[in-house]
């Protein structure tokens, strides 16, 4: 790994899910390092060198790190809230940047192509203005404000409502979104991806959900979620670069971009560069 | 659409030698008209004229950038003698 | 066949496998494009990357007389400029905004694009008519120096047109003459899978050697 991709080193990433973790362990890789999630009480993650990693436990899953991070793992308070469901949806393998799998998942204005009649549709196709910071004390990326008419927006839903959104970025390769909730309003459903950067151009995607919906069966939200995803996977797998552009280059983002773009500037402030393209080409 | 006039005030760590050109170029790629008002290491005035969806994706282009550049902010101001 | 007009022109797909409203990628040795027949029936070919955010054309959908790209909508009519996004439904996209766009013809039962602008149209390929397209593992110069096979194929006079779209691998149009039957059609549809069998073989046999 060159000194080039430093700063992600120190941040925390997903290997494996706790409750599905084999007894002879999973072996994966971490940006390029192969590493071991071994299945002690409590866990570790190993190199091929027998150098013990930092380990956290959180969302169901084993985060880990290639070296030291400055901060524990992002908090989402809704995962402690009692009465909400936890969901682990499992792995999806995806040949992409995983940079580029976040700006999918940061991205409303694909909703009626990709995933029509489910989270969108047209002639609904209109992404009104919205609210975009940078908080600083965090450090982190927040979407406001975002609003979206979807035909059927969550298994818990009948009918079309409109929805509300907020998207926020607490680390480099995971992305927390906030939506309406059918089941009580006023509260946020929270659905969150988060993804384990394999090399360059390919990751695992680990997408888990805390919800309020009493009445749908666990295998049926998993298959939602599931269906949703693999329907981005292919656009994530036939975009052109393969690594996410910092410099636009020969793209041309809009208004509707803004939660991307600021995620490409919050990457290129940070040097969190690994999957990402500097120069266009 | 009717086309709007705008100035945008780019401020940032802008000096390296790539960023005007490569401004042009965005521009060209939006199909806007656009004037360099004003250009130093810490500031680029440019005055665009078109529809304000363009205008927005300038904005949008210009927050990013090259890689060797840091764009902080755009203010973006009405204007009438474009 | 004269090989100068093979030069300019190559050979992407067969009009049956490319009906109305449908686009496919067309592989080339210059890489793939987005290849699609309008509702009317226009042939267009672009570059295979929506200039937004760089998604392939050629899993759009084709809806009248534009391509839609399957991301985020943004539409592209016959000369590759955007005609609409539907993000922003207001906007009239600029001329600025499309996507590359090169010559495309179809005769005969075969479609023909031209990266530099043709100076002539593309072989008419008059007396024969194609059967089907069939990819072979191997490099196209190593199949035919100059683009063209003549063979038989379960005892029927064939000609395949090939081109080459990769690292060791070719496209082969298969063509018969205009009189034949559907029984020789059938028989040489089912036959080229062999042909390309030796082919491979050989060229296997070159590799190893």
């Amino acid at each position: 790994m060159t000194v080039r991709h430093q700063p992600m080193i120190d941040e925390w990433y997903p290997v494996a899910l706790a409750s599905q973790l084999p007894p002879g362990g999973r072996a994966t890789q971490l940006m390029g390092t192969p590493v071991l999630v071994v299945a002690d009480d409590p866990i570790r993650v190993v190199t091929d060198d027998g150098r013990d990693l930092p380990v956290t436990l959180r969302y169901g899953h084993v985060w880990t790190s290639l070296g030291q991070p400055a901060k524990q793992l992002f908090d989402i308070p809704e995962a402690d809230q009692p009465g909400r469901r936890l969901i682990e949806v499992g792995v999806v393998r995806v040949r992409c940047s995983p940079l580029r799998a976040v700006e999918n998942f940061l991205d409303i204005a694909h909703f009626p192509f990709v995933h029509t009649d489910i989270l969108g549709a047209e002639p609904h196709t209109e992404v009104g203005k919205y609210d975009v910071e940078i908080r600083e004390k965090e450090d982190e990326v927040w979407a406001t404000k975002v609003q979206f008419y979807q035909p059927q927006a969550a298994k818990s839903a009948t009918g079309g409502i409109t929805t509300d959104y907020m998207y926020r970025v607490p680390a480099p390769t995971s992305s927390v979104l906030y939506k309406t909730c059918p089941a009580r309003p006023g509260e946020w459903d929270v659905i969150t991806l988060f993804v384990q950067p394999l090399q360059e151009d390919l990751c695992d995607v680990w997408p888990w959900m805390a919800l309020f919906d009493d009445e749908t069966a666990t295998t049926d939200l998993i298959h939602f979620q599931q269906m949703i995803f693999l329907q981005d996977r292919s656009i994530l797998e036939n975009q052109i670069p393969r690594l996410l552009p910092l410099d636009p280059g020969r793209e041309i983002p809009t208004r509707a971009d803004l939660t991307s773009v600021a995620y490409r500037r919050w990457l290129k402030r940070h040097q969190f560069t690994y999957g990402a393209q500097l120069v266009a080409q | 659409m009717p086309a709007a006039r705008e100035r945008l005030t780019i401020r940032g760590r802008l000096g390296a030698d790539s960023f005007l050109p490569w401004v042009m170029r965005h521009a060209a790629r939006l199909g806007l008209a656009g004037d360099i008002r004003h250009a130093d290491a810490g500031r680029v005035d440019i005055d665009l004229r078109g529809p304000v969806d363009l205008i927005d994706a300038m904005e949008m282009g210009c927050l990013l950038g090259p890689i060797d550049v840091w764009v902080e902010t755009i203010d973006r101001t009405p204007s009438s003698s474009i | 066949m004269p090989v100068e007009m093979l030069r300019d022109w190559i050979p992407v797909a067969l009009s049956a496998d490319l009906p109305a409203a449908t686009v496919l990628p067309a592989h080339t040795p210059s890489g793939i494009l987005a290849l699609w027949r309008s509702a009317s029936g226009k042939l267009t070919a672009l570059a295979d990357r929506c200039p937004h955010r760089g998604m392939r054309l050629s899993y759009g959908f084709v809806r009248g007389e534009a391509l839609s790209c399957i991301y985020h909508g943004w539409s592209y009519g016959q000369t590759g400029q955007c005609l609409r996004i539907p993000a922003h439904p207001e906007l009239a996209p600029p001329g600025a905004i499309k996507a590359a766009s090169y010559a495309v013809e179809e005769r005969n039962g075969v479609i023909w694009i031209a990266f530099e602008p043709p100076e002539a149209p593309p072989p008419s390929l008059e007396g024969f008519q194609p059967v089907r397209s069939i990819t072979v593992n191997m490099d196209a110069g190593a199949i035919t120096p100059n683009g063209t096979v003549r063979t038989q194929l379960a005892g029927v006079d064939v000609l395949l047109i090939v081109a080459g779209i990769g690292d060791r691998e070719t496209i082969a149009h298969v063509m018969v003459d205009a009189a034949a039957s559907a029984t020789d059609r059938i028989a040489v549809s089912n036959a080229v899978e062999g042909w390309r069998r030796t082919c491979e073989q050989l060229g296997l046999k070159e590799l190893a050697s």
